[in-house]
């Protein structure tokens, strides 16, 4: 589906990365891998350093250390905040949504909506589209919108496929009105016949957790994982990548009129290196212009792999020029989603530890 | 068909191959050579295959098969 947004921008990005980091190098002995298949997975896949929480830590936990960094360096107001939008899929409990325990330990208004949206890798740019909604409401003027996950605690330790590229990351990001005339464009698409391509089967309503449901299985490509794990099926994966997100892309700039030449940078959700060179490969994009560096830095952490990706590689530069970008994201669900958006001059665009 | 063969090589990390060679014999027969023949598969033949498909296909003359049967 094709979307249209009038006079809304994004005036800051702020992601906060767990300082604890884990490498590649140092787990290689967890997993049955020859000297040869470690060093081609670090070189093809992006296999290197990755953020992941402490246990204990939780996804409201780094939401709120970057809310409070943002409160204590006079780059948000409490008092400003109409909405919360949390896009996560690792959220603190069941019930209540997390949005509200932040927005409760942060003490802000009552008079704010909170809303938790369940969304994977597609999320921060499904989590902007309700946003820019939100906003047209009159006493809507400032829309925080967070994106949290925390998959490495629900990747097995002995999968070699998932384990090694997962890692944890939240995001907060501002989004408000504009008076310049500009439009965003943007996509949102679902296939949930291909909800197990991406799955963690135990653990909700469907199927509780029991001490069976936590017993590791071996399968046929030697990875033990329990039901309780997320179980990726690669290859599905790698084709719904491939055969989707090249025409969605090229939708959205049809919609808008413009040609990939006019688009500056690709800011695209980080599944891997591999897998994005071969979709820069078969989009005819050259590869500065969509970076693949964040799974051999800090690892893919869902949806937060985008703003990730933009404080990392554009940070300073978006503080004082602007530039056509294109997001998208694609996973889970199966879910998949673009944005086209004039996006600098921002109020901060940078990375801190947790 | 030499240049697949020679794609094929370069992903198994051999000089060459013969049609009948078995792919679980090469030492460099893994999940990754499987992602990058699905790769190939899709950028050069705009062919989407899945890991089954591969492993289903045993030798170098199956993949072969793989291909023509879609073109």
């Amino acid at each position: 589906m094709n979307l249209k947004f009038q006079n809304k921008k994004i005036t800051g990005i702020l992601t906060v990365l767990p300082e604890n980091e884990v490498n590649f190098d140092d787990e290689i002995d967890n997993y049955d891998f020859s000297r040869a298949q470690s060093m081609k997975l670090k070189l093809i896949m992006g296999y290197g350093k990755r953020r992941v929480v402490k246990e204990g830590t939780t996804i409201s936990d780094l939401c709120i250390y970057g809310l409070n960094y943002l409160f204590d360096n006079g780059l948000l107001k409490k008092e400003d905040i109409d909405a919360i939008i949390l896009v996560t899929q690792s959220p603190d409990h069941f019930v209540p949504a997390t949005s509200h325990i932040i927005q409760g330990k942060l003490d802000l208004k009552k008079d704010i909506i909170c809303l938790d949206i369940n969304q994977a890798c597609s999320g921060y740019p499904v989590g902007l589209n309700q946003a820019f909604m939100q906003l047209e409401q009159e006493e809507v003027n400032k829309v925080v919108v967070l994106n949290a996950d925390m998959m490495s605690c629900k990747v097995s330790a002995k999968d070699r496929g998932s384990r090694p590229l997962t890692g944890d990351a939240a995001s907060i990001t501002i989004v408000e009105n504009d008076t310049s005339g500009s439009t965003i464009y943007g996509t949102v698409n679902a296939d949930g016949k291909g909800a197990e391509a991406l799955i963690i089967p135990a653990g909700g309503f469907k199927m509780p957790s029991t001490p069976k449901t936590a017993e590791l299985v071996t399968d046929k490509n030697g990875n033990s994982r329990a039901l309780d794990h997320l179980v990726m099926k690669g290859d599905d994966v790698f084709n719904f990548v491939q055969r989707e997100v090249p025409p969605m892309v090229e939708r959205l700039l049809d919609k808008a009129g413009k040609t990939k030449d006019d688009v500056d940078y690709f800011m695209f959700h980080q599944p891997n290196k591999f897998m994005l060179k071969k979709l820069a490969d078969k989009m005819g994009i050259s590869y500065d212009k969509m970076p693949n560096n964040i799974v051999e830095n800090f690892g893919n952490s869902s949806g937060v792999s985008i703003p990730t990706n933009i404080t990392h590689n554009l940070g300073e530069k978006l503080l004082k020029e602007d530039f056509l970008i294109c997001l998208a994201g694609f996973g889970a669900g199966l879910s998949w989603s673009s944005l086209l958006l004039n996006l600098g001059s921002l109020d901060f665009c940078e990375t801190i530890d947790y | 068909m030499e240049e697949f063969k020679n794609s094929i090589a370069e992903i198994l990390e051999v000089d060459s191959v013969s049609l009948s060679d078995e792919l679980e014999s090469f030492d460099a027969w893994d999940s990754l050579a499987v992602l990058s023949i699905i790769a190939l598969f899709d950028t050069t033949y705009n062919v989407a295959l899945t890991a089954e498909d591969i492993n289903n296909a045993k030798t170098i003359s199956g993949l072969q098969e793989l291909m023509e049967n879609h073109q």
